[in-house]
């Protein structure tokens, strides 16, 4: 959006609408409506938000250990004496360990790829946090690496992939168990999912 | 007379990126409409009944909706989703490569059966054994062939004279094979072995089965990977990205997955 798209308004105002325009999922109506939003806000409140996003750019950086986004490296998960050492989740995205730290199910280490191998877009292993992992994975005393990738065709090439490379013989490499999600139906599930169910059914 | 609303095709998935905040906007070629890109709404939610229908590399019977920019999916049953092929690191990548080629040459509103088949058969015998090369050079050639852009293989295309049972060169900037008396200048004249042109001849008459059981010294392999894969980025007039990883795997010697 172009601030003559906007005509009418403050330069000011055209300017915060072509940013948050910028923003995914913001289209120009949204855009306009948050912007309009923010001005209406208390001067501290609005302040804040601006404050959040210039804190969030000069303070975030990559965690040594696990490449999660942290305010100080290592992270809090990576220096916490209480997590599992034995045990390492390897995931895609630091949203992911978002979601598994809600489940409270998981007391081990992560360890984010920042992707998946993507080949139709050029994404290939060398632009993922791949060799990190490699070399994690020689110093660390892990017994179990569970591959967190998306059941998707590209995260499950990332998981053979990483399969492949690791260069542990003697670790247990895992991957969630695959099956029918919670509120879900078999009548619209994919034969690929249900056959998979079906392996991994459990007695009740 | 308005086109209908609703329409079925049978589909291959090529590949799909996020779209919104659940949203997935999904490139696939059709047998009857040629390449289609239509959104999965809130396709990405777990419970989705379109959840595990859209992968790439999944035949599907697709009901969409005609919508005003772009096309709605409504309703994804797969058809066959070559389960096996995708268990390999290298089948999934050589899938791919195929997905990156036909989303390359395919055009929407024109349909190709031929080369909706054509897909469907070099999946299908990956999916038998990923390992082999030659089905991928079956399927380059009839690319080309299919997009009318077959290289000739009989006449030399500068002084037309039928070529000799010796080496040639091969050029697509020309449109294939020219005899050495014919030198033009041209930055892709490449140089194009006796065998490799008898192994060109035979994939163009043959079908994939017969061509993907020759049994090809490595060298001469290496050619015809060079030879096609080169006129058909000449062609696509773009990288083919996956090609890279193809190359990556290939030159990796560590066992299979």
């Amino acid at each position: 959006m172009t601030q003559e798209n906007i005509s009418g308004a403050a330069p000011s105002l055209a300017r915060l609408v072509q940013e948050l325009n910028r923003l995914p999922g913001i289209g120009p109506k949204s855009a306009q409506r948050l912007a309009y939003y923010i001005i209406r806000l208390p001067d501290d409140e609005a302040y804040a938000i601006a404050d959040a996003v210039t804190s969030v750019k000069q303070n975030i950086v990559f965690c040594d250990e696990c490449q999660n986004l942290t305010d100080t490296s290592p992270c809090q998960v990576c220096s916490d004496p209480r997590r599992d050492r034995s045990i390492i989740c390897v995931v895609e995205d630091p949203l992911d360990v978002l979601a598994m730290e809600r489940t409270r199910s998981f007391r081990g280490l992560y360890h984010v790829l920042h992707g998946v191998i993507s080949p139709i877009n050029g994404i290939g292993p060398d632009q993922l946090r791949l060799k990190e992992l490699f070399t994690r994975l020689g110093r660390l005393e892990v017994e179990e690496m569970v591959v967190a990738t998306n059941p998707t065709l590209e995260g499950e090439a990332t998981a053979m992939y990483i399969r492949r490379h690791q260069g542990r013989e003697d670790l247990r490499i895992t991957h969630l168990a695959r099956g029918l999600p919670v509120g879900g139906s078999l009548e619209y599930t994919d034969e690929t999912t249900l056959t998979r169910a079906f392996q991994g059914r459990q007695e009740i | 007379m308005a086109p209908p609303k609703t329409y079925r095709s049978e589909t291959v998935i090529l590949s799909y990126t996020p779209l919104d905040e659940a949203d997935l906007l999904v490139t696939m070629y059709t047998k009857d409409r040629g390449k289609v890109r239509a959104v999965g709404k809130g396709a990405r939610r777990s419970t989705s009944k379109l959840v595990g229908h859209l992968e790439p590399l999944t035949v599907v019977n697709m009901s969409l909706i005609n919508g005003r920019s772009m096309d709605i999916i409504s309703q994804a049953e797969v058809i066959q989703s070559f389960s096996s092929l995708k268990e390999d690191l290298t089948g999934i990548s050589k899938g791919l490569y195929l997905a990156e080629m036909i989303d390359g040459f395919g055009s929407e509103n024109s349909p190709s059966p031929h080369l909706y088949q054509l897909m469907i058969d070099t999946l299908t015998v990956l999916q038998a054994d990923s390992s082999l090369e030659m089905p991928l050079r079956f399927f380059e050639f009839h690319l080309l062939q299919v997009s009318g852009l077959m290289p000739e293989l009989y006449f030399c295309v500068e002084c037309r004279n039928e070529l000799e049972p010796d080496a040639h060169q091969f050029s697509p900037n020309v449109g294939g094979t020219l005899c050495l008396d014919c030198s033009p200048e041209d930055a892709h004249l490449r140089p194009l072995s006796l065998r490799a042109l008898k192994v060109l001849r035979l994939i163009e008459r043959s079908g994939i089965l017969e061509a993907s059981k020759l049994n090809i010294s490595a060298n001469l392999s290496g050619e015809l990977k060079s030879l096609l894969s080169t006129t058909v980025k000449y062609w696509l007039g773009k990288e083919i990205h996956s090609n890279s990883f193809l190359e990556r795997l290939h030159n990796e010697t560590l066992p299979k997955v």
